[in-house]
């Protein structure tokens, strides 16, 4: 508090919000003090920044209608899945594991890793953690284009069924 | 259709086509909000996906459209946090992203959001603050959401606000559209 001025009433001032009472103090005020004037020339100035760089996030954030629609899919996927009792994680979790089995025997286990790795990073999931049922279908792509350059084009199709939901 | 009326008529008839229009009409925002909080795209695209099947399975919860949104975002803040507390692996909750992954990149969508003022002007508050001036000023929360949505008092929430603008009022006068008001007048 300040010259009687209260934080929350400059607050509600600045807001424009503050009760016509309030308003008639502070404006009485500021006629006569310099300090307070300029106080409330900066808060002002802060508020427009805030108001101007608001609209500019606002702007810069508005995604395509086709990752709208991708979402607005995935979204139901995810309710669809939680309905059937079934968690996402743990569905894509034993798909993962299943294609190791698949890939181990015939590359070895840690190349079989780090083919899943490597399909994962080059598909829009970027990161095997990120791979979901949303982001499944370019996962596997990559994988099975990875498994044609290890083993071959019979390997990869063995590769692509055992990955499908 | 405004946005009131399509909450309205979700939380009213829970039709899969009303949620969709709600998606249609709000998913922006509560991506905007993850994104300048620090997530990349995929993350914010990926927990704006959780949140919106919370608001599916839960919003019959909620009685009272006007706190909707101060819900929303609660919803969409703790989906944060909880992430945060995922990345950390750390047991306790993190009111800001991890020191050494995000804090260099408040806003991270490649080619995007590289140069946008509001992640300079948050670079000079605090945690608690930053959430409370994005959904102040970029989502336009009321008082009264902003109470719903962080779960403290208006009283807090407007002092909070005002420390958040007196602490920008110190950077705010390098604004490029304040110069350009300066130069008009």
């Amino acid at each position: 508090m300040k010259h009687g001025i209260s934080e929350l009433d400059w607050n509600d001032y600045v807001d424009r919000c503050a009760p016509q009472q309030v308003c008639d103090r502070i404006e009485a005020h500021l006629i006569g003090c310099l300090d307070c004037w300029e106080f409330y020339e900066q808060m002002s100035r802060a508020n427009r920044a805030l108001v101007d760089a608001a609209e500019e996030a606002r702007q810069k954030t508005i995604p395509e209608d086709r990752q709208l629609h991708l979402m607005l899919s995935g979204v139901f996927s995810r309710i669809r899945t939680a309905e059937a009792g079934v968690p996402l994680h743990s569905q894509v979790k034993g798909r993962l594991s299943r294609l190791e089995t698949v890939l181990a025997p015939f590359c070895g286990p840690k190349a079989a890793v780090n083919a899943l790795h490597a399909a994962a990073r080059s598909s829009p999931a970027s990161s095997l953690e990120r791979v979901t049922l949303d982001n499944w279908g370019p996962f596997l792509e990559e994988l099975t284009a990875i498994a044609a350059a290890m083993c071959g084009e019979t390997f990869a199709g063995l590769v692509r069924e055992s990955g499908q939901f | 259709m405004e946005e009131k009326q399509v909450i309205e008529d979700f939380l009213t008839n829970r039709t899969d086509q009303a949620f969709c229009a709600l998606f249609e009409a709000i998913c922006v925002r509560v991506r905007r909000y993850f994104l300048l909080r620090g997530l990349d795209s995929a993350t914010a695209d990926d927990m704006t996906q959780n949140v919106f099947v919370k608001v599916f399975r839960d919003a019959g919860d909620l009685r009272e459209t006007d706190r909707f949104y101060g819900w929303l975002f609660a919803v969409a803040r703790n989906e944060m946090i909880s992430y945060w507390r995922r990345e950390s692996g750390l047991g306790k909750v993190q009111l800001e992203p991890l020191v050494h992954q995000h804090s260099e990149t408040l806003a991270t969508e490649p080619g995007v959001l590289e140069d946008i003022r509001i992640k300079e002007l948050l670079k000079a508050l605090d945690p608690a603050e930053r959430d409370l001036v994005l959904l102040r000023f970029v989502e336009g929360l009321s008082y009264e959401e902003l109470a719903v949505a962080l779960k403290l008092p208006v009283g807090t929430i407007k002092w909070r606000i005002f420390n958040a603008r007196k602490k920008l009022s110190r950077i705010a006068a390098a604004s490029p559209a304040d110069r350009a008001r300066e130069h008009i007048n």
